[in-house]
């Protein structure tokens, strides 16, 4: 063989090799057919270009390209800057939906950011190729972080210009405490005790048997009974001193009411 | 007192005439390489001592050296926190940032650097440039251009190739020595890997590639009669190499973080 044949042989190895690696590293995909979709945000979170996109946890596409358009806006009149166009695989297409929601999720120990997109329902349509969709903007943790340390200042602030009565407040929960603690000893040397023993068997057996007549309260007879008394009330309800007196009177009963 | 300060000012002047030679050689190859006639036969033949015949060499080293870093990155997660899943990620990382390219560049210096050194020094020592200029052939277009162009190209070919099969070699060891399985060794790699880190790889292998024959070629020219002056003129050449391949290594490392 040529030396001129081993070099080319060489060469054509060379670049076999790196077509697989950009293969396996998913910069060329020779094989599938992919659909292009625009995702608007105003807070990206950290994405990047190349960052897969995953639909219901399965990798299906990556993002493309990110965009600043600081003119840009939605049909409904918000204003959205960024736009971040996305790759997404023919076979999952079609589970993509009008109702799906681009969300900006953190993956694995390293933190790779990735764009989660939500399947949507079935009645809703399908998505055209390249249409213009509000993403769903992660929370800022920035943001989260500034207002804590607001907040914190504010509470330093409050206790610094209050302190002679936080103290007080600290102190008198503090006493609270203390007779807290003596009053569940007692409390717990009472249970100890024989006749507080019995008083509470006593009382239990009271409770018992309340609840049996209670109990005898609610049957029919029971509910008959308190009926009738209920319509004795009303009709006595009508009776005042007087006519009670003169009913008395007419019994020959002498009293002195009222 | 004065004749130390005769020699500190000989040693300076030695220094600027070998640094105006080297860059005077640098720029008449760099005409000659875009000038015609270019001698296509005696590139092709270049190329195949350079990559064909330094590949086995370089791979076997070059995967040797990539088994022992994804092993020892393992052992050191390990101790630090617990867990190596993340190894295959930035081993692959290491190998094609700085590993492939330096350690093939430094085997393609011992190899091809000292190779070309005594062959020039030789012919240097033999008479047969001064033949060549007699005959109205440049030595510089007849024996250092098509070296050079064979250099650069190797260099691209050799870096991308050892990286690649370097990679291929760490996926295996991850694989049976550490426990991980090709898909999550691959994962883990696009965690980390880009092609922008294959390009800077072949970009570092063609810019050492373009050190090396002109190295050796400046000091197989300034050699001296006998046997001692080739071995002195191929020592030169590889210590000078390698030194440069380490010097650019870090020039080109720090330019290329800024494309990060």
């Amino acid at each position: 063989m040529r030396s001129e044949t081993k070099v080319g042989l060489m060469f054509i190895v060379t670049i076999a090799m790196v077509i697989t690696f950009s293969y396996y590293l998913g910069v060329l995909n020779l094989f599938s057919q992919k659909n292009e979709l625009t995702i608007a945000y105003n807070f990206a979170g950290g994405i990047e270009v190349g960052s897969p996109v995953r639909v219901m946890g399965i990798k299906v596409g990556k993002v493309k390209e990110i965009k600043f358009d600081p003119q840009f806006k939605m049909p409904n009149g918000e204003e959205v800057k960024l736009k971040v166009v996305i790759s997404v695989n023919e076979k999952a297409w079609t589970s993509l939906r009008q109702d799906s929601k681009f969300y900006i999720n953190l993956a694995g120990v390293i933190g790779e950011k990735y764009l989660e997109v939500s399947p949507g329902s079935l009645s809703s349509g399908e998505l055209e190729p390249n249409s213009i969709l509000r993403g769903v903007d992660p929370p800022r943790i920035d943001q989260l972080i500034s207002q804590g340390y607001g907040l914190a200042g504010k509470i330093l602030e409050m206790v610094e210009n209050n302190e002679g009565s936080v103290v007080e407040t600290l102190n008198t929960v503090n006493l609270l405490v203390v007779n807290l603690n003596s009053l569940l000893k007692q409390t717990n040397a009472l249970a100890k005790h024989k006749e507080a023993r019995e008083i509470l068997k006593n009382i239990t057996t009271l409770t018992s048997d309340l609840a049996y007549f209670t109990g005898n309260l609610r049957d029919k007879e029971g509910k008959k009974t308190l009926k009738l008394l209920n319509k004795l009330i009303w009709r006595l309800e009508a009776l005042d001193g007087p006519q009670i007196k003169k009913f008395l009177q007419e019994e020959g009963i002498k009293a002195k009411l009222f | 007192m004065i004749s130390v300060i005769d020699s500190i000012g000989l040693s300076v002047i030695k220094t600027v005439i070998m640094v105006r030679d080297f860059v005077v050689l640098t720029l008449r190859t760099l005409v000659y390489t875009f000038t015609p006639p270019f001698r296509v036969s005696d590139i092709f033949k270049q190329l195949y001592f350079v990559i064909n015949e330094s590949a086995p060499i370089v791979i076997f080293c070059v995967c040797s050296a990539a088994a022992v870093t994804i092993i020892e990155s393992s052992f050191h997660m390990k101790i630090i926190i617990q867990n190596d899943a993340l190894v295959p990620g930035f081993a692959a990382l290491l190998i094609l940032r700085e590993l492939g390219a330096v350690v093939s560049a430094l085997l393609v210096t011992s190899r091809v650097g000292a190779g070309i050194a005594a062959e020039v020094g030789t012919m240097q020592i033999t008479e047969q440039i001064d033949a060549l200029k007699m005959l109205g052939i440049n030595p510089i277009r007849f024996l250092v251009v098509p070296r050079l162009i064979a250099s650069v190209i190797g260099g691209v070919v050799l870096s991308i190739l050892a990286n690649l099969v370097c990679l291929y070699v760490a996926m295996l060891v991850s694989q049976y020595k550490l426990g991980h399985s090709a898909g999550s060794f691959i994962v883990a790699m696009r965690a980390f890997v880009s092609m922008q880190d294959l390009y800077f790889a072949a970009i570092k292998g063609a810019c050492f590639g373009f050190v090396i024959p002109l190295v050796s070629c400046y000091f197989g020219f300034r050699c001296k009669a006998g046997a001692e002056g080739v071995g002195l003129a191929t020592t030169n050449s590889v210590v000078t190499i390698s030194i440069s391949i380490i010097t650019i290594d870090f020039i080109l490392s720090w330019i290329f973080s800024y494309f990060y």
